[in-house]
């Protein structure tokens, strides 16, 4: 489509807009003259006052009431009813059909798993059948029209600028804001200290000390550690959260891992306390029994961490810090699925494969005169992770 | 002697019949005090790990059926041979019913992992071998009866412990996993409620043991109820249709995605279309 040549005109700083009105082919029709207009003529000023241009407009059916006519009508009209008979049923669905849980295999499986499905598909339909209906209409009914409407590239005309841009400097100038400075002044300060705000409410978070409480910083200490000396005993999940189960050393036969908790007696009647103590990052410990007549190398200083053939580490990888906890009884490997490191569980879980590079925190351990396993102490280095102020080892 | 105690005539006849009297009440303690002792022992004494009368029959058949397939790699005193199978003794009926009726074994091949394939043995040679190997050093047996009777009702407790011992390997929803050198955890559709039992009393390949102590019958059969509630084949627990894999998220909302993104351009270019 090519551009009609009166378009040249408005780019060359004619003072007249895209808007067309003040072009000089245009003349604006008076009170009376606008009161005698017609649709058509209203329609056909307005397409002018925007420069629109209407190439064809064409009815579909230009006898009205003919059996294709009739045919259209009734096609869009099945859209609008088909939403109807969808949403009626979506409506009934909702209602009626079995929604509560039943376990799988048993009588009523189905029509449960079926339900989310049925009131998304009614539902569904009934909002697509809607949408549908009007732009059958559109496509079938309306005028098959085309229509072109003149946009003017570039920049506004010479003129336009010029006018525009003193009308804002003399709203500057009668504001007087010049030489108002305490108004000017003031709402510096609240834009600053809102400003600022946002800022802090943003970033403030990260602006702390991790290290203010020196050797017992979060990063140094697990929930392994007591404070007051009491005894922190391995407590395993029975899948029933509030049951508070504590492990004994026969508990485990050679070959087997079990992830126990730290537990302190003293927080036995404080659900918080105990959900808080489970859910730490630093808490969950693979206790491993080893099989017979495995040979086991310990760490330098970590001899007597172990009670016989149970072994306690940290189940938070050095590498990442994801969980460790895929057990190979056979190797006794402890793989990482993050990143494939693996560890050696009877040699103090030393990585022996991966981007790992430290092993894994061993826990002291031993048994109390009933036969339940209890720490002998936190971790003595941090676990998971390295990070800057880490002292190695 | 006679002189010296005052009433001869009748001491003899007491006196030897006093000493008989204690001989034989004697001997009668002492047979009470045996018979007691054997009584307690008999009473007290721990179940001896061999055969009992009734299952000999069944012991021997297995035994056969041990010198015909597995003799080769786990010896003839079930001691195991260097370098292809392990020892047998002690690893108990558990094992055996596991391996053999998952058909890993008699093994086709020595390699990183024994697969799953179609059984060699019928259900009553897999009884008389695990009677066999049960016989010699005992160790964890699964329990009997129905598929149902091992499936627990508390789902929700099963799948807490669930994904607190086993997800970590077997996916959450039992899909499997890698492991390392080529191992890997199977996926559990396939497995029976008793061969997942099973693997749990006696850890098969390097799968560690859950014994009683560490999760108890009934928590088993929770486990058994929550893997049997998500495996794929189970046609109420995919509300979607497809599981997708099992997977969770990630596959769902990429297929949400793309399906979703194709229906939305095509409805579009229609809306647009002039005809």
């Amino acid at each position: 489509m090519s551009a009609p040549p009166e378009s040249e005109s408005h780019r060359a700083g004619s003072p007249s807009g895209p808007q067309g009105h003040g072009s000089d082919e245009l003349r604006i029709p008076s009170e009376a003259e606008l009161a005698e207009m017609s649709t058509e003529d209203l329609v056909r000023l307005g397409n002018r006052i925007d420069d629109v241009e209407v190439i064809s407009d064409r009815p579909r059916f230009p006898v009205p009431g003919t059996r294709a006519e009739k045919r259209a009508e009734r096609q869009v009209a099945g859209w609008f009813i088909l939403a109807a008979i969808a949403g009626l049923m979506f409506i009934v669905a909702f209602i009626a059909w079995p929604h509560e849980w039943v376990p799988p295999g048993t009588d009523g499986a189905t029509a449960y798993v079926l339900y989310t499905p049925i009131i998304g598909s009614t539902l569904g339909v009934s909002i697509l059948a809607v949408g549908m209906g009007v732009i059958a209409y559109s496509k079938k009914l309306l005028p098959e029209d085309l229509t072109i409407q003149q946009r003017h590239d570039g920049r506004s005309g010479e003129l336009e600028r010029r006018t525009a841009a003193a009308r804002l400097v003399q709203t500057g100038q009668q504001s007087g804001i010049a030489r108002r400075k305490l108004i000017v002044r003031s709402m510096g300060a609240a834009g600053g200290i809102l400003g600022a705000g946002v800022a802090v409410a943003a970033f403030g978070g990260l602006v702390k000390n991790p290290w203010k409480e020196g050797d017992e910083s979060p990063l140094l200490v697990t929930e392994w550690r007591s404070d007051d000396g009491e005894r922190v005993y391995l407590r395993k999940m029975d899948g029933v959260g509030e049951d508070v189960v504590l492990v004994r050393a026969g508990d485990l036969q050679p070959g087997s891992m079990e992830t126990v908790y730290p537990f302190k007696e003293s927080d036995r009647s404080d659900p918080e306390k105990l959900a808080e103590t489970v859910r730490s990052a630093d808490s969950p410990v693979m206790l491993l029994r080893l099989r017979a007549n495995v040979s086991v190398i310990k760490r330098a200083g970590q001899e007597d961490f172990n009670y016989g053939s149970l072994f306690a580490y940290s189940k938070i990888c050095t590498h990442m810090g994801c969980p460790t906890s895929l057990y190979e009884d056979q190797t006794m490997r402890i793989l990482c699925p993050c990143h494939q490191s693996q560890f050696q569980a009877n040699e103090y879980a030393r990585p022996v494969f991966g981007p790992a590079a430290r092993p894994l925190a061993q826990l002291p351990i031993a048994v109390d005169d009933q036969g339940y396993l209890y720490a002998r102490s936190d971790f003595i280095e941090p676990v998971g992770p390295g990070f800057w102020e880490r002292r190695s080892s | 002697m006679s002189d010296r105690t005052p009433r001869p005539r009748r001491r003899p006849w007491a006196r030897a019949g006093t000493r008989t009297r204690r001989r034989v009440a004697g001997l009668m303690a002492l047979g009470v005090a045996l018979l007691a002792v054997g009584g307690i022992y008999a009473a007290v004494q721990p179940a001896p790990q061999t055969a009992t009368g009734q299952d000999a029959a069944l012991v021997r058949e297995g035994q056969t059926l041990f010198d015909n397939s597995c003799i080769t790699c786990h010896g003839s005193n079930l001691q195991g041979v260097e370098g292809r199978g392990p020892s047998l003794v002690g690893v108990g009926q558990a094992s055996v019913y596991f391996q053999v009726s998952t058909g890993r074994m008699p093994l086709k091949v020595q390699g990183a992992q024994a697969d799953r394939k179609k059984p060699q043995f019928d259900p009553a040679q897999i009884d008389a071998l695990g009677a066999y190997i049960q016989a010699n050093g005992g160790g964890p047996t699964v329990p009997a009866g129905t598929d149902e009777s091992l499936i627990g009702s508390d789902l929700g407790r099963g799948g807490q412990l669930f994904r607190l011992n086993c997800a970590q390997c077997h996916n959450f929803t039992g899909r499997g996993g890698a492991l390392s050198s080529g191992k890997f955890a199977p996926v559990l559709d396939p497995a029976s409620p008793h061969q997942i039992y099973a693997a749990m009393l006696a850890g098969p390949e390097n799968m560690p043991t859950f014994a009683d102590s560490q999760l108890s019958p009934e928590e088993k059969r929770d486990v058994i109820g929550y893997i049997k509630s998500v495996s794929s084949n189970n046609t109420g627990s995919n509300p979607g249709g497809n599981a997708l894999g099992g997977f969770g998220p990630v596959p769902e909302g990429l297929v949400a995605f793309a399906v979703g993104l194709a229906a939305l351009i095509g409805i579009s270019l229609w809306i647009g279309s002039r005809q």
